[in-house]
């Protein structure tokens, strides 16, 4: 499966946050999309989730435009996690993962044996098992965090989208967000396309690299291709080397020291 | 813990006895509610009464009087309380009641024109005042609309509307001061000479609205996730707002043309059911149906016998002990939460 942008021209009101955007993402690999502040990242990521509609363009999974799907239909194939998610403190965390089943289910349905068995692989993927009877607002930040995650793969969806997964979480947790990340790819072939800020995760888990700037597409290609000291001036306005550590399959950024 | 209560996500033994009790506590109450009264009767004269084959008094005034009010005031308790928790779902703020959307204010508007412009036309007020209250939600919601709807937009038009219509409620008032006897006591919401005709009318439209909104009840749940996570899981967000609140606005719009405006019911008894059972609307609208019944009943009953020979309408009750009551569980709890954050 993938999920082919062409043209794609996304505005809010007359300001346009994205334009002429040519993108693929595909399952089975893990995509990131970089890019600073307001270049239109999580627009891109909603316009091809259709979380938000475009203006010019189309969006296709596999060969067939997003907008002729129902919205149950597109959420059995594809998991959008946004960035603002909330949840009332007191649900369970079992409760609550379970909502993933929704577009499966038909309005008035329960879950069935097998949605539980979804629930209960879900919650054990993503090491939230011990978590399972706990209410939200006793998790931590990370918990909390992989508890979506939980929530979003319980759609067994065949790319998973996430903005920023990685926001407000400590460095061991964003290393442990991202250790998940990688394995729910790898061991079970989901799809991942993830808006991030941090460039070294970027570089260190991707397959595949998305760069925007100022709404446009800048680049794309393999994290070691795509992240350059050219591209980091250009998009970034920032200085620094890229450098190859011995024992280490990906370079690290060394940013230019500050004085 | 068991495997059941795991599943369905809040202690079911706990939620099953808090609903056990709110059935006993109602059982008890309508047991006082047809006993006492202006002319009070022991248990023993009432069940005497009732199983003896002749007419009484007694007899009389409870079947006519008594029972059809109390078994309005239970609908219109649950009524009112399941509209507010819909309600608050949808508008994501804790604040929202049958007010916000416009359906006291337009069928206030409704009852005032008739009774003091078109006296003649005072048997039909709750048909018009039903009409008020749609045609008000309505204009809400279309003034909101704009590619969708957002809670905030509804929530601003609706406060743009409710001053619009009580300023203009205002001022039919005041020109008419003379006679405003009839929509003083619609404004204020009483069960007083109501009959079986109004228990009749009531329970249809609070049967239907009360389905539906147990209907809700997944639809209510998703949008707590917040708009994007629910639309990502496939649900149609603004449809599922304006389903929401159409059933809101019909339980509550049926209450008011039946009784008047009443407040507060709405507004305090989902949260009071939220502290109890948590936000889950499968353990929460259940425990607001049933609590808001017995509150209401609660309340009618202090209002008619507490000051001997007159009664206090249900609506001044409501606001008069809610409020504090309310301001007590919030301090005592902790927390009263919107569903947002």
């Amino acid at each position: 499966m993938e999920i082919r942008a062409e043209k794609l021209e996304i505005a809010y009101g007359d300001y346009t946050a994205v334009a002429n955007m040519d993108l693929r993402v595909e399952k089975g690999r893990i995509t990131s999309i970089i890019g600073p502040n307001g270049s239109g990242k999580s627009t891109v990521l909603k316009g091809l989730t259709r979380l938000l509609d475009y203006k010019r363009g189309a969006v296709y999974l596999d060969s067939r435009s997003l907008k002729d799907f129902t919205p149950k239909e597109l959420a059995c194939h594809i998991g959008v996690l946004p960035q603002m998610h909330s949840a009332p403190p007191d649900f369970q965390v079992r409760e609550l993962v379970g909502y993933g089943r929704v577009p499966h289910q038909k309005w008035y349905a329960r879950h069935s044996e097998e949605d539980e068995k979804i629930i209960d692989w879900a919650m054990r993927a993503t090491g939230v098992w011990s978590l399972r009877e706990k209410s939200i607002h006793e998790c931590s930040g990370g918990e909390s965090q992989r508890v979506w995650i939980a929530t979003v793969l319980t759609q067994q969806p065949e790319i998973l989208f996430l903005d920023e997964p990685t926001t407000y979480l400590d460095i061991s947790h964003q290393m442990e967000m991202m250790r998940l990340i990688k394995r729910l790819n790898r061991e079970n072939g989901i799809g991942v396309v993830m808006v991030l800020h941090d460039l070294s995760h970027a570089l260190e888990v991707s397959d595949w690299i998305v760069v925007i700037k100022d709404g446009e597409k800048y680049d794309e290609g393999k994290p070691c291709d795509v992240i350059t000291p050219k591209m980091m001036r250009e998009v970034y306005d920032v200085e620094c080397d890229i450098v190859r550590l011995p024992g280490r399959e990906k370079p690290v950024i060394a940013y230019r020291e500050i004085c | 813990m068991n495997r059941t209560s795991q599943k369905r996500g809040f202690n079911a033994l706990k939620v099953g006895s808090i609903w056990l009790f709110l059935l006993l506590l109602m059982a008890a109450l309508s047991l006082v509610a047809v006993s006492v009264g202006s002319a009070g009767y022991s248990l023993g004269e009432i069940l005497r009464a009732v199983f003896s084959g002749e007419e009484s008094t007694i007899k009389v005034i409870i079947f006519n009087l008594r029972l059809p009010r109390l078994l309005l005031a239970l609908l219109i308790g649950a009524s009112l309380s399941a509209s507010g928790a819909l309600l608050q779902s949808v508008m994501r703020n804790p604040l929202a009641d049958p007010g916000t959307i416009g359906v006291s204010a337009g069928a206030g508007t409704a009852a005032t024109t008739i009774l003091l412009l078109f006296p003649h036309l005072t048997n039909s007020v709750p048909i018009f005042a039903f009409g008020g209250a749609a045609l008000a939600c309505a204009l809400i919601y279309m003034l909101a609309w704009k590619g969708g709807v957002d809670p905030v937009r509804i929530i601003l038009s609706g406060v743009a509307i409710n001053s619009v219509l009580s300023a203009y409620n205002s001022l039919l008032q005041l020109l008419n001061s003379d006679s405003l006897e009839g929509v003083l006591a619609f404004m204020n919401g009483s069960l007083s000479g109501r009959s079986w005709q109004q228990v009749k009318l009531l329970a249809v439209y609070a049967g239907i609205g009360l389905v539906l909104a147990f209907a809700c009840i997944k639809s209510a749940n998703t949008l707590q996730l917040g708009d994007e996570m629910a639309k990502s899981l496939g649900v149609k967000v603004s449809l599922s707002r304006v389903c929401l609140s159409a059933v809101s606005a019909f339980l509550a719009a049926a209450t008011v043309a039946v009784a008047g405006m009443i407040g507060f019911v709405g507004l305090v008894v989902p949260h009071i059911s939220r502290i109890l059972v948590g936000s889950d609307y499968k353990a929460m609208l259940p425990t607001s149906v049933l609590l808001g019944a017995d509150i209401l009943l609660i309340a009618d009953t202090v209002g008619r016998t507490i000051v001997p020979g007159m009664e206090i309408p249900v609506g001044i009750v409501m606001a008069v002990t809610g409020g504090p009551f309310f301001l007590y569980m919030l301090r005592k709890k902790g927390s009263v939460r919107g569903n947002q954050g």
